[in-house]
């Protein structure tokens, strides 16, 4: 059963139990990650913006480094204060794919998976792997969910 | 969060427009999913859903786009914005 639904212009989250717990627990982890720093599975999260320019990309990281932070813990603040059940309008919406995209651009990091990796469904057999899977499966079914509720 | 907004199809019509000096490119990143690159396109930039999706296949088929220019400083906006939602994103001068 599907995990988002579209209800008029919301997205129902509806998950069971003990995926509420499961992505509790990653989402608590990311936080622990995002607020330490400093560690190479967050790469994908801080992509450069100036790729012809050291000074430009100083400054650049200078300007938003904070405010990507705070936009990631605010949106995983709001995933878990709705993970039991919420009608979720646009900007919770957008909360909840930022944070499960958030968590897919990390556990690929770990799982160090290449297009050639994901183009022939070789996965890893570890629990990082399912989680990747069930991460995306979510997310896919949230923006099917979104593109009805907010009409994209 | 942002809201959608929506931008009359007329005014981002063509991908660079010359009197605009920046660009904003988007990189293929085979983590994300090609339906979230396509959502967040029509999210962040209002544009179509048939042009947000000719524009997440031209990033997923030739390895990037350019998708959407401007300022320096509305490039850097969309860049951050872009990152904000796990995407890859860089600006450039267009020469």
């Amino acid at each position: 059963m599907s995990r988002f639904r579209h209800e008029g212009d919301v997205v129902v989250v509806d998950l069971p139990a003990g995926e509420q717990e499961m992505l509790s627990q990653v989402l608590s982890d990311l936080r622990d990650l995002l607020i330490k720093g400093g560690d190479d599975t967050l790469r994908r999260l801080k992509p450069p913006a100036h790729l012809d320019s050291s000074e430009a990309e100083a400054s650049y990281r200078e300007l938003v480094d904070d405010d990507l932070l705070c936009s990631r813990l605010e949106a995983i603040e709001l995933v878990e204060s709705t993970v039991e059940g919420a009608e979720l309008d646009a900007g919770g919406t957008a909360a909840w794919m930022q944070s499960l995209n958030s968590l897919r651009l990390v556990l690929g990091e770990q799982l160090a998976l290449t297009g050639v990796d994901l183009v022939n469904h070789k996965m890893p057999d570890t629990a990082s792997a399912a989680l990747y899977e069930w991460t995306g499966w979510l997310l896919e079914q949230l923006i099917d969910a979104a593109s009805q509720a907010h009409d994209l | 969060m942002t809201a959608p907004v929506m931008v009359p199809e007329t005014e981002v019509a063509g991908s660079v427009d010359y009197a605009r000096p920046w660009k904003v490119i988007v990189w293929d990143d085979p983590i994300n999913l090609m339906s979230y690159v396509a959502f967040v396109f029509q999210k962040l930039f209002g544009y179509s859903k048939e042009k947000a999706h000719r524009l997440m296949m031209e990033v997923h088929i030739d390895g990037k786009a350019v998708v959407s220019s401007g300022t320096r400083e509305k490039a850097e906006f969309d860049v951050f914005r872009l990152h904000e939602h796990g995407l890859w994103a860089t600006m450039e001068k267009d020469e």
